[in-house]
Order: structure tokens, then sequence, then C-alpha cells
């Protein structure tokens, strides 16, 4: 009996200490933004809200002014860091883009808590890299919501504010179930409250955030609108159907408390937008759980389902490579500009150096991400 | 993908049975398969994903474990023997009102904690007292404490199997109150009548002699104030939720547990009473970590995938028609496993072909339980004729349990196939 114990207890340590590296690890895996030419500021959530501020959801946010004066759009990713396209569509813009006229507001990781943990029984993978010209980078994968170490326990069931509807009770750690936030409520709650203060300090006037869902899920492949922004999303969905791929339109219901598409409208006078790309990683479906999975988007498993009609978007055995997710993402947010300065002349919003969707696709996603080594450390920032 | 999911998926197979035996128990049996599963699948022995899955349902497993704790102080202080006999006493001339007054006293302990062990052994030694006083047979009484068990784990608040497969489809356990209240009352009371309903008279004075006697200064205020701090405690969550502080499930049953220990008439020894529901606890909680070891791997390795796929991809009729079996036969081989691995596809197939969710997990969540009866596992239904005191053969007792398990089948099956028409008993 006692050599058992004593064989139980070695293994218990053995698993401690190996899982416990990992784990540490992945939270603390520093991950490098080189600066574009175009930023201007880096400034912090807690300068607009001191109740988040020395949290681990404080953030850096990217501020690039433009050349001329014009409108301000604040693009978002990392509202749930297992969908990586969104971020690292965010990353090409801050590393990447020049505003010509008007403002650019940049997140990366506007849940920062998610980012450093994985899913419990979803056997993510801890990071991803992506090759680029001059060796690769690594980026943490992360979760849905935020990590319970930073925010527990859960309620019973979580009643949003201020609306009162009930959603479950783990949507309390996730950022797009707490818009707009209060400032004394949990972590979530009162980072989505810092950036409703960010939207009204800085007065933008258009709110994107970045997403990616799961083929089995009928919100996919679109832009999801507040009443607000209906012509600006059904022009730019139209352009893009056109002129790149095919990206559909959705109108933000009214009923469907605590999204940013909903709420953010609702309390500022930003229009808010979300888009969705495809990542089959997310399916219940999917085959094995790898980071070929994640960056290929391949998956046998997930084409039977589409030949049963079980999916809301194509699905082949090309999958859904991070390139195509990423391009679509930053080809939709170029077409959203360019319709937004189209339809407000007074407000312009001009950006050059980000790559649109057939420039990832034929040089690859990692040529628009800088060695952070050859640049100047004042230009480097980390995550 | 295929080949490779199925090769490791028959590999986790043998190697839990030949786990089962080599006697391992069966969540020494699942840890085995997912390891197995894992090396298979090339993976070697990885250790982030052994302690990620062991954490799925660290929140479960501390509802749990306080819920319980809860309900072994009201038991230890004397609340639960002086509730049965006042009930005895009050309506023994009424074997209808007495009946199903046993009802709500079988379901109670495993509805609020979603454990039917915690019913059979908080509840269900006295109730089968007091139903063989009433000349119901040991088998029958056996039999209806086992059924009432499971259907008191399906029943709201907690009911595990709808949270786990909720969990993994993203969907809110919103909603569920109504559709898993409704069917498990309404089959704990056709189980009791059905099985409970023939009898001789009630021989009080030999019933209450066998109860055991609860301590002097136990009233029905210091069974009932315990409960309401725990009722008080969820109103001001749900009342006012933006100006009370979280508490969460675990720490609210801490604080009934708390009131019942200071109101106990006698001097209760904490530390032994948590010892004991540690103890008693140790297999569900080790099989609830392994199953999320399990799934975890399953996971990791596509074999989840392939199962979910083989599902969804079944046709509708075959799958309504297949279950009553598919269900409790998981249930006896994976216990609450079964949920995220067997539900989660379920309830994606059931949602596309335009199923009511909620509803549909409800009908399967009330089918789920008659499978811990079952071998291999069949811990409730082991629990069950020890508590009980049943001694005869184990098929005699499965046997007496056919005619309402039929029933739940039935019932499970049809809120199911009738889901969408059912969705107004969730209220969203």
């Amino acid at each position: 009996m006692k050599l058992r114990k004593l064989v139980f207890a070695v293994f218990g340590l053995l698993l401690l200490t190996t899982s416990g590296t990992s784990f540490y690890r992945s939270r603390h895996l520093e991950e490098a933004v080189v600066l574009s030419p175009g930023v201007s500021e880096v400034k912090k959530l807690g300068d607009y809200f001191e109740g988040i501020r020395g949290t681990v959801n404080d953030c850096n946010i990217y501020i690039m002014e433009g050349e001329e004066p014009g409108g301000t759009v604040f693009v978002m990713g990392g509202t749930h860091p297992e969908e990586p396209a969104a971020r690292l569509a965010a990353w090409i813009l801050a590393e990447n883009a020049v505003m010509e006229a008007g403002r650019l507001i940049v997140v990366l990781s506007s849940n920062r808590s998610a980012s450093l943990v994985t899913r419990v029984g979803g056997a993510y993978p801890p990071d991803f890299s992506i090759p680029t010209d001059w060796g690769e980078r690594t980026f943490r994968l992360g979760d849905r919501w935020a990590d319970p170490l930073d925010q527990w326990p859960d309620p019973e069931v979580y009643i949003h504010y201020p609306s009162g509807q009930f959603l479950a009770f783990v949507d309390i750690r996730n950022l797009n179930r707490t818009w707009p936030g209060r400032p004394d409520g949990s972590l979530t709650e009162r980072t989505t409250h810092a950036f409703m203060e960010l939207i009204r300090q800085e007065k933008v006037d258009l709110f994107i955030d970045l997403h990616e869902a799961e083929l089995q899920y009928p919100v996919i492949s679109t832009i999801v609108a507040h009443d607000r922004g209906e012509e600006l999303a059904a022009f730019t969905s139209m352009m893009l159907s056109d002129m790149e791929f095919n990206m559909g339109m959705e109108y933000s219901p009214p009923s469907l408390h605590g999204l940013s598409h909903r709420e953010v409208g609702d309390h500022s006078d930003a229009v808010s937008l979300l888009f969705e790309a495809p990542e089959p990683f997310l399916d219940a479906t999917r085959g094995k759980t790898t980071r070929e999975q994640l960056l290929t988007g391949k998956d046998e498993f997930v084409v039977k389902a589409g030949k049963a009609g079980l999916l809301f978007e194509k699905m082949d055995e090309n999958g859904w490579p991070v390139d195509v997710r990423v391009g679509r993402h930053t080809s939709a947010v170029l077409m959203t500009m360019e319709t937004w300065s189209e339809l407000n002349p007074d407000r312009p919003l001009r950006c050059r150096g980000v790559p649109r969707y057939d420039e990832i696709i034929a040089l690859g996603l990692g040529h628009w991400l800088h060695d952070p080594s050859a640049a100047p450390p004042e230009r480097v920032e980390i995550e | 993908m295929f080949v490779y999911a199925g090769l490791v998926l028959g590999v986790m197979v043998a190697v839990y049975i030949v786990a089962k035996l080599f006697k391992l128990s069966t969540e020494l049996s699942m840890f085995a398969a997912a390891l197995g599963g894992a090396l298979a699948g090339g993976f070697g022995l990885p250790p982030r994903h052994i302690a990620e899955g062991a954490m799925t349902y660290l929140d479960i497993n501390l509802i749990f474990i306080t819920a319980t704790l809860f309900m072994n102080i009201l038991k230890e202080s004397g609340g639960v023997a002086f509730s049965v006999r006042g009930i005895l006493k009050r309506f023994h001339r009424s074997r209808t009102l007495l009946v199903i007054l046993l009802t709500v006293l079988l379901l109670l302990p495993g509805a609020l904690t979603g454990a039917g062990s915690v019913t059979v052994l908080i509840t269900g030694g006295m109730v089968a007292v007091v139903l063989q006083t009433m000349g119901v047979s040991r088998a029958r009484t056996a039999a209806i404490v086992f059924i009432i068990a499971g259907l008191s784990a399906a029943a709201p608040p907690v009911s595990l199997w709808a949270m786990m497969t909720a969990a993994g489809v993203n969907m809110p356990y919103v909603g569920f109150f109504w559709p898993l209240l409704l069917p498990c009352v309404f089959l704990s009371l056709i189980t009791i009548f059905l099985l409970g309903w023939k009898g001789g008279e009630i021989d009080l004075e030999k019933a209450l002699a066998e109860l055991p006697r609860p301590p002097e200064g136990m009233g029905w205020g210091k069974v009932f104030i315990p409960l309401l701090v725990f009722g008080a405690l969820i109103f001001m969550g749900r009342q006012w939720p933006h100006d009370t502080p979280i508490l969460g499930l675990p720490l609210m049953f801490s604080c009934a547990a708390a009131t019942s220990f200071f109101l106990s008439p006698v001097k209760l020894d904490f530390l032994k009473i948590s010892r004991e529901t540690i103890k008693q606890l140790l297999p569900l909680i080790g099989t609830l970590t392994c199953v999320g070891v399990l799934v975890q791997i399953m996971t990791l390795t596509g074999v989840r995938g392939l199962l979910a796929v083989t599902v969804v991809t079944l046709p509708v009729a075959l799958v309504f028609a297949t279950l009553f079996l598919v269900l409790p036969i998981s249930e006896a081989v994976l216990m609450w496993g079964a949920a995220p691995v067997l539900g989660v596809p379920l309830i994606l197939l059931f949602n596309n072909i335009g199923l009511d969710p909620i509803v549909a997990l409800a009908g399967m969540s009330v089918i789920w339980p008659l499978g811990d009866a079952l071998p291999p596992t069949a811990i409730i239904g082991r629990l069950t004729v020890d508590v009980v005191g049943y001694r005869e053969n184990y098929a005699r007792f499965l046997k007496a349990c056919i005619v309402p398990a039929l029933i739940i089948m039935a019932v499970g099956t049809l809120m199911v196939v009738y889901s969408a028409r059912l969705s107004f008993l969730t209220g969203l």
C-alpha cells in the first residue's frame, strides 16, 4: 500500500511540475509588436479608466494619428483570443498601417486575461507560430473567456448590466457578453467599461470588433451591424462580395444584449460593427486538435459535416488557412474605411501600408510581421 | 483522419476493457484509457493536457462537495430524521400524501447537489424504512429509491448532464428549470405510486422504532433556516445582481452548511463530517476528474470529433429510435462523461434539424440516470441496494426497475422528438 501511495505521489509531483512549467511559460510568453511608422502614441487602457490600471487587462492601445484630419476608427482584436485571425489582423494593422487621413486606434489583446489560458477540455495548443521572411513569430492561443485565475468564482447565473438579461454563468468572463460594462463590476465588466470610456474620450466614430466563428454557427463570413451602421455595412458587404470575396451582412438583434455590435452603438456615438471569419478549429466535429489544424483550417470531419448539410459556410479539402482568414479581415477593415469616407466625406479615413486579401494570400501573412530584433527597441512593444 | 481516430478509439476501448478486467475502478480505467489514447495518437504522455483535463469539472466538484457537506451536517444534526419522523407521524393515515412527501424527501438532496448518490445516502435509507413498514417489498423499495435518486440528480437547479452538455455547445444553462422539473416530479410520482402503492397498513410504532431518533431541541425551524439561507442568497443574487458580491454556488452551499452546523442541537465534529463527506464523494470526484482527462485526450486525438461527426450524420429516425438504449449504456460506461462525449454531438444535431436544444437536452437528462444501475459501473445501483439492505439477486432489483424505466425512456424520447412544440416550457 505504501509503495502504491509513493508511486502515485511521485506521478502527481511529476505531473504538477511538468504541466505547471508549461502553464507558466504560456502565461508569460512575450509577444512582440514592431510598431508601424504610423503609430504616434502607445497608451494603456488604464489611462481611460483607473479601475483597470495595473490589472492583467490593462492592455496596450496603439494610436495612429493621420497626416490629415478625419474620422476616428477603433479596430479591436483579441476579444476572443482563441480566434487568432482576429488578433493577427489587428497585428498587421499595428505593424504596418499609416493613416493618411483620420485616426486609427488598434487593440490586440482586448481580453488579455483570456489570451493567457487555454480552454479546459478543449485540448488547445498553448501557442502557435507564423513563418515570416526572417524567421518565425510565436503567439499565445488563448481562450474565449478570461482566466479564472484572474476572475473567480462565476455567479450562479450571469445577469447582464444594464439590461438584466440572463446569460450563462461563464459568460461573465466573456468580453463580448459584458458590454457596455460597469465601473464596479467584475474584471471583464470593468474592461468593457474602460473601452467605452476610451470610445467616448477619443470620440471614436467607427468601432470594429474582429472575430472568427465555427462553421456550424449561422453568423459567419459576415458583418453584424448596429442600426446606425446598416448602410455602411451593406455597402461594404456589397463591394467586398463584388471585388474580393463573399461577405454577408446582418442586423444586430435589439434584444441580444452584452455584444459589442449592440451595446457600443447604443451607449456611445460610435457606429459599431462586428466581422466574422470562418475558423474550422472551433467546430465541435473537428478532428485532431493541433497547431496544423488551427493554421491550415483543413479538417476531414468538418468536410463530412458540410456534406451532410450541417454547416453555414462552404468547407472543402482546401480548408480555411489562416492567411485567408486574416486577409478577409484586413480587406474588410480597409473596405469599411473606404465606404465610410464616401458616406462621410467630412470625416475621411484613408490608410496605406496594410495588405489586402489577395496580397496576404500571395505573399503569406508572415511577410507583414516584422523582425523585433532588427527594430529600434523604442519601437517594440510587448503584448 | 477517420482511420487514425478510429484506431485511437479502438485502443482507448481496449485499454478500458483490460483495466476493468484487472479490477481497476471505473475512474482509473477511464484514466488508463485516456493515457492509452494519447500514446496511440502519438502525443506521448502529455502532462499539460492531463492537468488541464483534470480541471475541467473543478467548479462542479466544488458544488458537489459543499452541497453534500451541507446535507451531511443536516443529517448528523438530526434534521433529516426529524423530518422523516414528522412526516410519518402526521401523514401515516393517508398513503397518498405520505408517498408524495416521501417523493419530495427523495428529490430534494439530489436536485440541490446534482448527485443521485447524495439522495441515496442522505434520505434513501430512511425513506426505505418507511416504505418497508408500508408493506413495500425490499426489491421494489430499492427500485423506488434508485429511480427517484436518478431523477433527483436530473432535476433542477443542478443537473450535471444538462450543465456539462450545455457547456460543451456554448449554450447558457438557462431555461432548463421547468423542462427538467416537470418530468422529474411527474416520473417520480408515477414510480412511487406504481411500485409503492400496494402494501399493508402502516405500523407506525414499528416504523418510528426503526428510524433514528432526532436529538432534543431539533425542530422545523432548524431544518428550514439553512435552506432559507441558501434560497435567500440565490434570491439576492438574482434580485440585486449588480449590488451583491458574487459568491458562487460552492460558497452559498457552505453558508447553508455553516448555518445548519451552528443551529444543530448537538455538538457536531465538523472535521469528521468533512472527512466522511470527502470519503463518500471520492469515487464521484475521481470520476468527474478522470472524465475531464478522457474528454481532453479524445478532443486532442480527434476521437471526440469522430464520435460527433458520426452521430450528427446518422439518420435522425435512427437516433430517435435508439436514444433509450444509447443514453443509459453510455452512462453505464462513462457515467457523466457521456454528456460531453455523446450529449454534445446529439444536441448539435437536434439544433441543426430545428428541435429545441433545451427541451431535448432535458429529455435526454431524464433518461441518462437509468444507466447508473447497469454494469460495468452501476455505482448508484450498488449503493442503493447496500443502503436499502437488499441482499438478494441484483437482477431481481433490475427487474423491479423495468416498468418505471420504460415509462421514463418513453417520456424522455418524446420530449426530444416534440421538443420544438414544448419550447414554451423554457420561458425564453
